[in-house]
């Protein structure tokens, strides 16, 4: 079983709290999810986009979600990072049934613009809120961990986001049946489960340490979503299902590639030159 | 008849893959330190016990298995759909090429997941002065992707076979009615989650705490010693693997491959006192039948394995002594 250490609190944070919205690099949690949130929701809606773009939206929807799992879980989650990635996911699930429950209301599907499954989204935002506000507050459950609320409503609400994306990416619609078969009969839906909810936890299980830092874990969130645009984009190829034809599905494996080379040896790197020293080969310490 | 006979020569199949795959989830989980040991390898640096040990804390082994296993599943599909129409009337042929090809691809994947887990924990431990050693890092990863390959190769054929155990036995009708992905999920869970409760008997009693009476404890300080030294020079995961496949690995393999049997047979055993094979008759009262039967077979399974269990536990506390500290 996973032991977390002791995560100290930021020091950053402490030193110099912000106050309001600056949008200076890197962006702080409040910022990062507006710059997540908002585009990978328009992205949603316009499922006739090229699949590039939807990855695009993909990438910073999983993103939030990491964000969002690395907030809840800093103060000391170790076994429990993996089981709030997959909260984050099962929301996500939930939320994005509930939204192509209601699809078809205003839905324009000759332009393939689908608005009503936000509702999904905001669904899992309240639902995020309430089930965050019973943990949390002393009458229930009583888990008192800080901005617990916040952080289960963006979860429900990326996981959403990142589950219709890529029904969008692999149907190329995001109308109910074409879902039905093509995602869940055909058991892609169990690779879209496990790969969000990897790259929601799998970044913050793995740099979890006192010398954290989050620069350094979201580039791994950025890896993994490459990773799973290669797949989405095979998976397209072999449903044939985009009005673009094969390059969609083509250009969506380069992206994904290139996506994941740069920011695998970016984290590579980083890691090497952060650790305490990297060495070829050598004894443990008391053996000189 | 011959239809029965070969339903129930390939749950023998499956039984025996899971055996397989069992075993070699726990040597895998052992050479990663994924499993019980990662709390020791992740302690170890903090309590001042430096140590040349591979970290892969990709997840629980539930989640990461499924995953090797999804990838895998739903590569093989992708390849299945565009194979098989090129061989009709063979379509074994398709599957054999397929599934090495898509368990290779979530052997890669699982490198890669391997990598960033192993650099991510370590340079998160900087102030513990714990370096990245390189050539733990490159020699760990070939031994975590090939025990992962078996694992994920034995998951996948028995996703394989389930979801066309119909066809295999000559009535398709018996498909399961899952897709290939899902099953890979599910099994890829089951192994994980097996794996992960039984075997890991490294840390336990076996070696850290082999001066001590049975059950004691030790102080967690001194837990990190167990990444220190092995038999001949320093620890590395390596000897880990070659102690734990004397028990610990065949061990969780059997639990898991008895589970599969047992469950698989009393299905088996039920469909068939209800009527429900060789050929599926319409969904009627003979299904409870069939689901009665089974579940009664279960259950004296259950009692079966409680007094087997209960005379063995009392032949070795009479032959080996008591319990010291019980």
């Amino acid at each position: 079983m996973t032991v977390t250490p002791a995560v100290e609190e930021e020091e950053g944070e402490a030193e110099a709290p912000k106050k309001g919205l600056s949008f200076k690099f890197p962006y702080d949690e409040t910022e990062m999810a507006l710059i997540a949130g908002i585009p990978a929701a328009i992205i949603t809606i316009f499922t006739g986009l090229p699949a590039v773009i939807k990855g695009v939206g993909l990438l910073l929807a999983l993103l939030w979600g990491m964000d969002s799992v690395r907030k809840t879980s800093k103060y000391g989650l170790g076994t429990g990072v993996p089981s709030i990635g997959v909260l984050g996911t099962g929301y996500g699930v939930i939320g994005a049934l509930m939204g192509l429950a209601v699809v078809e209301y205003g839905a324009m599907p000759a332009l393939g613009i689908y608005p009503a499954v936000l509702v999904g989204a905001l669904f899992m935002a309240v639902l995020g809120l309430v089930s965050g506000y019973f943990s949390n507050n002393e009458k229930y459950i009583a888990m008192k961990i800080p901005r617990l609320e916040r952080a289960m409503m963006e979860l429900g609400m990326a996981g959403t986001l990142a589950m219709l994306l890529q029904f969008s990416i692999v149907t190329g619609t995001l109308a109910f049946q074409s879902v039905v078969d093509m995602v869940m009969e055909t058991g892609v839906i169990a690779f879209m489960f496990i790969f969000t909810a990897m790259a929601m936890f799998h970044p913050y299980n793995a740099c979890l340490g006192p010398d954290e830092r989050r620069e350094r874990t979201r580039m791994v969130s950025i890896e993994i979503s490459g990773l799973l645009c290669i797949i989405l984009g095979f998976a397209m190829l072999v449903l044939g299902t985009s009005p673009w034809g094969a390059w969609d599905g083509l250009s969506l494996i380069v992206f994904g590639a290139i996506v994941w080379f740069v920011f695998f040896r970016k984290f590579i790197k980083a890691c090497m030159d952060e650790c305490w020293e990297t060495v070829g080969t050598g004894l443990i310490k008391t053996l000189g | 008849m011959l239809q029965v006979v070969l339903l129930f020569a390939w749950m023998l199949v499956i039984a025996f893959l899971a055996f397989i795959a069992c075993t070699f989830e726990d040597i895998e989980s052992d050479i990663g330190s994924q499993s019980n040991p990662n709390s020791q390898v992740q302690l170890a640096a903090q309590v001042g016990q430096v140590n040349r040990f591979f970290n892969k804390a990709i997840s629980g082994e539930p989640l990461s298995n499924a995953m090797y296993c999804v990838v895998a599943g739903t590569v093989v599909w992708m390849l299945l759909v565009r194979l098989e129409p090129l061989v009709p009337g063979a379509t074994w042929k398709a599957a054999v090429v397929a599934i090495p090809v898509g368990v290779g691809v979530a052997a890669l994947i699982h490198m890669i997941f391997s990598t960033t887990a192993h650099c991510g924990r370590v340079s998160a431990q900087k102030r513990f002065e714990q370096p990245i050693y390189l050539d733990v890092l490159y020699g760990h990863l070939l031994p975590i992707a090939t025990h992962g390959f078996m694992t994920t190769f034995c998951i996948t054929s028995i996703a394989y076979i389930q979801s066309n155990i119909g066809t295999l036995s000559g009535n398709p009708q018996l498909n399961h009615p899952f897709a290939l992905p899902l099953l890979g999920f599910i099994w890829g869970i089951t192994v994980g989650s097996i794996g992960s409760s039984t075997g890991d008997v490294h840390y336990g009693t076996e070696r850290e705490f082999q001066d001590r009476p049975f059950g004691e404890g030790k102080r967690v300080v001194y837990h990190g010693k167990i990444t220190r030294y092995a038999d001949c020079g320093i620890r590395t995961q390596k000897d880990i693997a070659g102690f734990c496949a004397k028990f610990g690995g065949p061990c969780t393999g059997m639990t898991f491959g008895l589970i599969i049997l047992f469950e698989n047979w009393r299905t088996l055993v039920g469909m068939l006192l209800g009527g429900f094979l060789p050929d599926l008759p319409v969904f009627t009262a003979s299904g409870d039948a069939a689901a009665i039967g089974g579940i009664v077979m279960g259950l004296l399974i259950v009692a079966a394995f409680v007094v087997g269990n209960l005379v063995f536990v009392k032949w070795v506390r009479k032959k080996c002594g008591p319990f010291v500290g019980v």
